[in-house]
């Protein structure tokens, strides 16, 4: 009964965790169609902006903001100078954004150094709930991760924003007929998404290596969360697919050995998109 | 007027003797150049520049270039000045060979030093096996199995790094003795961890220890939830640890946020200086490592080495075990070919076999001629809990002088 509770518990903090660092992704992705290969990258500097600005006395909230103004700016820059002329291409967008990972990372690289940076546990210690303990900030996190998602939901579906994002993603060419400010829009949303990667990459940096590659670890880990869930479906789609991506390794975890472990997984994810092409959540 | 003159003078005559004229001035320095270059001994340098490990590049090549800095100032070696061509493995043992290929054929390097981790080594094996040239591996490693020859086990690849029974050995007792018998075993899933788990273990059951549990992570892993309730529930009293790279920080700062540091004695062999910084005092305070050197080690050697190391590279430059093995291997070789007379693989190869380094900053270390491999002191250090820089991160617990290996596991001697 103990290891079966303490297994959901690391299964719903894994999940949650996934599922922060793939929301950026499944916003640029999901919504405007772009396979934003960059996310990576965007985690990375979230980090090292929240590395930077924590260790220059700024505290770990503002620094974590300060990461997520910061990548959105970048955001919206590459959205503005290359990204906005190739909407119509997603390949090419993949290509782009791919370089934009490369010419990120070299700069990171020639910016911060290469050595390990650490961010300090803003919330150290285990909250003890007598048969399991949770690591506070973890906790933290996986709390913060469900209100986001659920905050972007609200906006997406009860708000007018979030009205015309969806009648943007049904049908591009009808709604600038009635009105709509299609590039308006799309920057928008390429710099919340970006924002968000920031954010995460921030929000996770406690919890990792700060290095050069933080971002690629999540990198494949999100483009499958967003696939397996479902492109477009923000709420469920990203937390079915981070539970199927993240939480499962840890329950197969217990019957195999790690690398097993993670293989499973992945081989999962290709079963389901055998037999669900669209994902979990969608109709094909 | 004068135009005319000038004019009348460029004969077709002049301009081919001019041009020839210019065309040998132009050539001349380059052909007394080469001339030059072909007096110096080339050494090429396999160093992880960029990629998955370049947080260990910079020490690992630097510790080679301020030996050769020393070498020239002090004459170089038969007189001939040692000159460095670098090569980035990028970390990838497919580059280290093409590496390998371009320094030996193109560059024409007299012998090479470097390479970082295990697969990069014996990816270089067979290179410089069928090319006749010397290795200089510096890392800390597996020791050497004849089933991976020519990794290992090659009569031209010499290790300046301790191997398990040097590095791990000698401090099994005292961390068996003060936190109890039980090692749960973690590391990175490739042949150094699996192959050090497995003679620590020859060790361990000797003294009468026990794994209670053994996992290897596969690289670039960011959660670690199911492994540490594994070492929750595995009983043991010591966590032995051989994590590389980020995945070493991942687990460790998820082990100490999990609150596991007062449960559990944790015992690294693979994070020195560099990743120790990045782990941050509160996350590595009481940990146990242990390595032939570190930076805080008080012997008279260490300190005027550190001086000069800091006087090149800057007060912040950070060095390690694999830096001090590069800068024994540079000093070494120097004193091998010196003593050789002439620069050859041969003639290397013989007399690095029982070459001594006296000035060595870990204390005095010496190459076995029976399997190439260095004699080296062995520090078991910990973590002190409020440690601000390199300098006072680790307090040492116990040391020996000279550590002997166990002979390699080779058809000897190389």
């Amino acid at each position: 009964m103990e290891t079966i509770i303490s297994v959901l518990v690391d299964a719903t903090l894994i999940t949650l965790v996934l599922a922060l660092a793939a929301f950026g992704l499944a916003i640029i992705y999901g919504l405007i169609g772009v396979i934003n290969m960059g996310h990576g990258a965007m985690l990375t500097l979230g980090a090292y902006l929240t590395w930077a600005t924590t260790t220059a006395g700024v505290p770990f909230i503002l620094a974590v903001i300060f990461a997520a103004l910061g990548v959105a700016i970048v955001g919206l820059l590459l959205e503005h100078i290359i990204i906005r002329h190739f909407y119509d291409k997603p390949f090419d967008t993949l290509l782009l954004t791919w370089a934009f990972f490369l010419i990120m990372t070299e700069v990171i690289k020639i910016v911060f150094g290469t050595d390990f940076r650490n961010v300090p546990n803003p919330l150290p210690g285990a909250i003890d709930f007598g048969t399991i303990k949770i690591p506070a900030y973890r906790g933290a996190i996986a709390i913060f991760s469900l209100l986001l998602i659920g905050a972007t939901a609200f906006v997406f579906y009860k708000t007018n924003l979030g009205i015309k994002i969806r009648a943007l993603i049904q049908n591009r060419e009808v709604a600038s007929l009635l009105g709509l400010n299609v590039s308006r829009t799309y920057k928008f949303v390429f710099g919340i998404g970006s924002g968000i990667a920031g954010l995460a990459g921030g929000l996770i940096s406690p919890m990792l290596s700060v290095d050069p590659y933080i971002g690629n670890v999540y990198l494949v880990r999100s483009f499958f969360v967003v696939i397996v869930g479902g492109v477009g479906q923000l709420l469920g789609g990203t937390l079915i697919g981070s539970f199927f991506i993240g939480g499962a390794e840890t329950i197969f975890a217990l019957f195999s050995k790690q690398v097993f472990a993670q293989s499973i997984v992945f081989l999962l994810a290709i079963v389901i998109l055998r037999y669900r092409p669209a994902g979990i959540l969608k109709q094909s | 007027m004068s135009k005319d003159i000038t004019k009348s003078t460029i004969s077709r005559r002049t301009v081919l003797k001019g041009i020839t004229a210019a065309a040998g001035v132009a050539v001349a320095p380059t052909f007394i150049k080469n001339l030059r270059a072909a007096d110096n001994i080339k050494v090429g340098i396999i160093s992880p520049l960029t990629g998955a490990w370049t947080v260990y590049g910079k020490a690992h090549i630097s510790g080679f270039e301020l030996a050769v800095d020393e070498i020239n100032a002090a004459g170089g070696v038969l007189g001939r000045q040692l000159e460095l061509v670098v090569g980035d493995s990028k970390t990838e043992p497919r580059i280290v060979v093409e590496q390998a290929n371009r320094l030996i054929r193109q560059e024409k390097v007299d012998f090479l030093a470097g390479t970082f981790s295990s697969a990069e080594r014996n990816a270089a094996g067979p290179v410089v096996k069928s090319a006749n040239k010397i290795l200089l591996y510096p890392t800390f490693y597996e020791g050497q199995e004849k089933e991976y020859y020519p990794g290992v086990c090659n009569k031209n690849v010499f290790m300046f790094g301790p191997e398990p029974t040097q590095q791990v050995w000698p401090h099994l007792e005292y961390i068996m003795k003060k936190y109890g018998k039980k090692f749960f075993m973690i590391g990175s899933d490739y042949a150094w961890p699996r192959v050090t788990n497995l003679v620590t273990k020859r060790k361990l059951d000797e003294l009468g220890g026990e794994v209670v549990g053994e996992v290897y992570i596969p690289f670039g892993t960011p959660q670690y939830e199911s492994v540490l309730r594994d070492i929750r529930k595995s009983g043991a009293d010591v966590i032995f640890h051989s994590l590389t790279g980020s995945d070493t920080v991942n687990f460790r700062q998820q082990f100490a946020a999990a609150g596991m540091k007062e449960d559990f004695a944790l015992w690294t062999v693979d994070d020195e200086e560099v990743v120790t910084t990045g782990l941050g005092p509160e996350v590595s305070g009481g940990d146990y490592v242990s390595f032939d050197y570190f930076m805080s080690i008080k012997h008279p050697n260490n300190a005027s080495f550190l001086e000069r190391f800091k006087k090149k590279f800057g007060a912040d430059a950070l060095m390690n075990t694999v830096g001090v093995a590069m800068y024994n291997a540079a000093h070494m070789s120097a004193k091998a070919i010196e003593a050789a007379g002439k620069m050859d693989t041969d003639s290397l190869r013989d007399a690095l076999g029982g070459i001594e380094f006296a000035n060595a900053p870990q204390g005095p270390v010496k190459m076995r001629a029976l399997d190439h491999q260095i004699v080296v002191p062995s520090y078991l250090m910990r973590v002190r809990n409020d440690w601000t820089s390199v300098n006072d991160m680790f307090e040492e617990v116990q040391s020996f002088e000279a550590v002997e290996p166990l002979d390699a596991r080779c058809d000897l001697p190389l």
